[in-house]
């Protein structure tokens, strides 16, 4: 069994995206791949970013 | 029970460290990350990259100066929202299939789409922040047709608002086109080319100017720009594998002959299957042992002549 304690940066992450889910229901994203932490909802989801392109309305 | 408790942690601690200590992704320093949850306020300043900055006025003098010049061209902005600002970092080309005339200017939203996915390896922060286009006139203000869309695109944006600039080309060429200039605070001008900048927000009435500053930065799909017919050619393919395939990263070749390379890792370590497009020019690869070996197979469809190279390695295995 293998124990390490954080540094500085991951603590701060880590704390920030509990604090997120929290206070401010906040997503704490998993990696689909091997379901890792894969940081928070400050980070744009595909679906959201393409659902905005795909709706970009005409310009005159 | 204390037992599992103590496992599940480790697992947990486990899982953790090796997201952290995964290679950067980015060709780029990442920014400090925002706090978790962003208070969104009002805008009160949009922040352009002088790459982004270059992008906009370079491709609307090379737009111009082209057979089709007087249709409507445009962008679509990827950045990052600040609590109180933007940081504009990356533009969408409106594409060679957008649908445009002298009067309106519809995306093509395929190659956009693959694009976003391509430049967002870097960052997944970066979302759409706004668009640009142009005016053949000299409207610098969006028009009654663009708030009747805009305002009904913009709940959907970080914060519920959008960034929208106007690029007209009514300057005084007496301006100069040694250096940018800024008459006020939303304007940018180079030469006769000027960019106005507004923001729209939910339930607002009218756009209202906002202050455009300067930082030095990249645009991070400029590379993409030079290869975008190729990027529009196979963005519904390479999508389609996109989704299909969690491991599928994309890099940019930018040698005199450029090109979008589609790298796909295999369960053996080290192993991976490459794949390189230019224009209508598709070629496969076997990474394998440290070498690499091109593979006999023609198929223009690319997620075919994956699937099919896929299939060819199980019989093999």
């Amino acid at each position: 069994m293998d124990f390490r304690p954080l540094n500085t940066e991951e603590r701060r992450q880590l704390i920030n995206a509990l604090r997120g889910n929290a206070e401010s229901d906040r997503a704490i994203l998993m990696d689909r791949r091997d379901t890792s932490f894969a940081g928070t909802a400050d980070e744009v989801t595909d679906e959201e970013v393409i659902g905005a392109i795909k709706s970009v309305p005409c310009h005159y | 029970m204390w037992q599992a408790l103590v496992d599940r942690t480790a697992r947990l601690l486990s899982d953790l460290r090796r997201s952290w200590h995964r290679p950067p992704l980015s060709l780029v320093q990442k920014r400090e990350p925002s706090p978790a949850a962003v208070n969104y306020q009002p805008l009160e300043r949009v922040l352009i990259t002088d790459g982004v900055g270059r992008t906009l006025f370079e491709e609307f003098a090379a737009h111009r100066a082209r057979v089709n010049g007087d249709e409507e061209t445009g962008w679509v902005l990827l950045g990052l929202r600040e609590a109180r600002e933007v940081v504009v970092l990356a533009t969408l080309p409106a594409g060679a299939d957008a649908d445009a005339g002298i009067a309106h200017i519809r995306f093509n939203s395929s190659g956009q789409v693959l694009a976003s996915r391509i430049v967002r390896q870097q960052d997944r922060r970066l979302t759409i922040v706004g668009v640009v286009h142009t005016h053949p006139g000299s409207l610098r203000h969006p028009s009654d047709g663009d708030f009747h869309g805009d305002s009904r695109w913009v709940p959907q944006l970080r914060g519920g608002e959008g960034v929208f600039a106007i690029g007209t080309a009514d300057g005084p060429a007496a301006g100069g086109t040694l250096f940018a200039y800024q008459p006020r605070p939303n304007v940018h001008c180079l030469g006769e080319l000027r960019f106005s900048w507004y923001i729209l927000g939910q339930g607002e009435t009218a756009y209202r100017p906002v202050p455009v500053e300067l930082t030095i930065g990249p645009d991070l799909a400029r590379p993409l720009h030079a290869i975008w017919a190729t990027v529009e050619l196979h963005a519904e393919r390479v999508d389609r594998l996109f989704r299909q395939q969690a491991g599928l990263r994309f890099e940019v070749l930018s040698d005199e002959n450029p090109g979008l390379v589609l790298t796909l890792p295999l369960a053996a370590g080290g192993e991976a299957v490459r794949v390189v497009l230019r224009h209508k020019s598709v070629r496969y690869y076997l990474q394998r042992g440290g070498e690499l070996l091109e593979v006999a197979l023609a198929d223009d469809y690319v997620d075919r002549g994956v699937y099919l190279l896929l299939a060819e390695l199980a019989g093999m295995a």
